[in-house]
């Protein structure tokens, strides 16, 4: 009888708190969206599977001796995951459209705006009473506006690791839901006659620029922003693979199988964070209300720095590429391509749009290394 | 209350600092793109070359996409001028 009980006590069924359960199923939830929805199902699916197994009673998974323990403090703890991650982006970048067209750096710039007044919007969020963020966990929400998975989570690792779970859910999904989120505030901004606007073709770049390019970028961070150099030095490591040409096999590699096994370990250890103590509280709803706001505010700001250039230059700039300015590459840029075919079937935007779209990954991994050395400390 | 308001004040100044380095940190980029590179570009002769790969790289896309009926419709393009010619030559 007594072994009967010990097994008893072994099984899940009888170990399972409320909370566990509730995870599991959040786990289950995002599984759907990955599978049925195809949300960002790259990192949702290995997220939410995690989701599942850490909440497994009695199996350890993220206590010490853990697998995704382990998974956590090697891959994402140290920052190692989505850096690596950062070069394998950096590697399927094309800077083509930027060099081209440098004035779109500013659209990438203005749409950064989402992170920052974000910051205030989850300081507020303090009033509400079982809600307290400190400015090192505002910073962390804050990031979510610059649309950029691997970002996020390396800031929220350094800064707020207690939020990372609900961070990288809210970046991840919202990313998702990026052809939802931004066109009503796309055409809300802007007026028919201005989505209607075509835009002169691009000049062809050369090589020399592009393989230049990004160690100009890694230049300057080291001489002005240090504390970004991680983020931007590993882009422009794997932008240099790819635009040097001499090194096909390491670019090929950071772009695809690196980047994938990458992926599977970056999701897992994320799941890891979602435990129930850890993400069933009222800071995850302030998180996921918060990341909406701050993609909100970076579309709406990027589209209107967008308009004001357009009546201030010469060159006749389609305000609905400002969108494109939160990263979220490349989706933002098709979303501006696809508003912009809408107004006038003639209008192509996609490669005007993927100058302020990469413009934006830059600037969120310069506002990154902003807030790390402002907040970080 | 206080400890609030100190939190706003440092978050306002955040904000500022981030976007104006922000600015100044991609603007100084537009500033290195437009002289720098706008000028290696000029001095060496990359984009002559580019033109030409580029409208290579079109005609092979273009062999690619019509895939093995192109030798066939050069084929029968070339037959219908030889043809033309020779009834052209003859009357």
């Amino acid at each position: 009888m007594d072994s009967l009980n010990t097994l008893w006590l072994s099984t899940g069924l009888a170990n399972f708190e409320l909370g566990q359960v509730i995870m599991m199923l959040v786990g289950c939830g995002l599984l759907y969206l990955s599978i049925a929805r195809k949300f960002e199902p790259l990192l949702l699916l290995p997220m939410g599977f995690g989701a599942i197994l850490t909440n497994i009673p009695a199996a350890g998974f993220s206590e010490v001796g853990g697998l995704l323990h382990y998974i956590y403090y090697a891959g994402i703890d140290t920052g190692i995951f989505p850096l690596i991650i950062f070069m394998g982006v950096g590697a399927m970048t094309d800077f083509s459209a930027l060099i081209a067209n440098p004035k779109t750096l500013l659209l990438g710039a203005a749409a950064q705006f989402g992170i920052f007044a974000t910051l205030f919007g989850a300081i507020a969020l303090n009033y509400v009473p079982g809600i307290e963020f400190t400015l090192k966990d505002a910073s962390a929400i804050a990031i979510i506006g610059g649309a950029d998975g691997p970002t996020a989570i390396f800031l929220a690792s350094k800064l707020a690791p207690e939020l990372l779970g609900a961070i990288a859910v809210a970046a991840y999904s919202y990313m998702a839901l990026v052809p939802i989120i931004q066109p009503p505030i796309m055409r809300a901004l802007t007026t028919e006659d201005e989505r209607k606007i075509e835009m002169a073709q691009l000049r062809p770049v050369t090589k020399i620029e592009k393989v230049i390019f990004p160690l100009g970028v890694l230049m300057m961070t080291i001489f002005f922003l240090p504390s970004a150099t991680p983020l931007v030095g590993m882009f422009c490591l794997g932008n240099l693979m790819r635009e040097s040409g001499v090194v096909d096999r390491l670019s090929t590699t950071a772009q695809n199988e690196l980047i994938n096994i990458t992926t599977i370990f970056l999701g897992l250890g994320v799941g890891s964070k979602l435990s129930s103590e850890a993400f069933l509280n009222v800071e995850t709803l302030g998180i996921l209300a918060l990341g909406a706001v701050a993609f909100s505010i970076g579309t709406a700001s990027g589209v209107l720095m967008a308009k004001t250039m357009n009546k201030l230059s010469n060159e006749q700039i389609n305000p609905l590429i400002g969108a494109a300015g939160v990263s979220a590459v490349p989706m933002a840029a098709r979303v501006a391509n696809k508003v912009g075919l809408e107004a006038n079937p003639h209008n192509f935007l996609l490669m005007h749009a993927m100058g302020p779209n990469v413009a934006g990954v830059l600037g969120s991994a310069v506002a990154a290394g902003i807030l790390l050395a402002l907040v970080g400390g | 209350m206080d400890n609030m308001q100190q939190h706003f004040i440092e978050a306002g100044t955040l904000m500022l600092a981030g976007m104006v380095f922000v600015f100044a940190f991609l603007g100084i980029l537009i500033f290195f793109i437009n002289t720098v590179l706008a000028r290696l570009a000029i001095r060496f002769p990359d984009p002559i070359v580019t033109p030409t790969t580029r409208i290579n790289k079109k005609n092979k896309s273009a062999n690619a996409n019509s895939g093995d009926i192109s030798p066939q419709v050069v084929a029968a393009i070339g037959g219908a001028i030889k043809r033309y010619r020779t009834e052209h030559g003859q009357t």
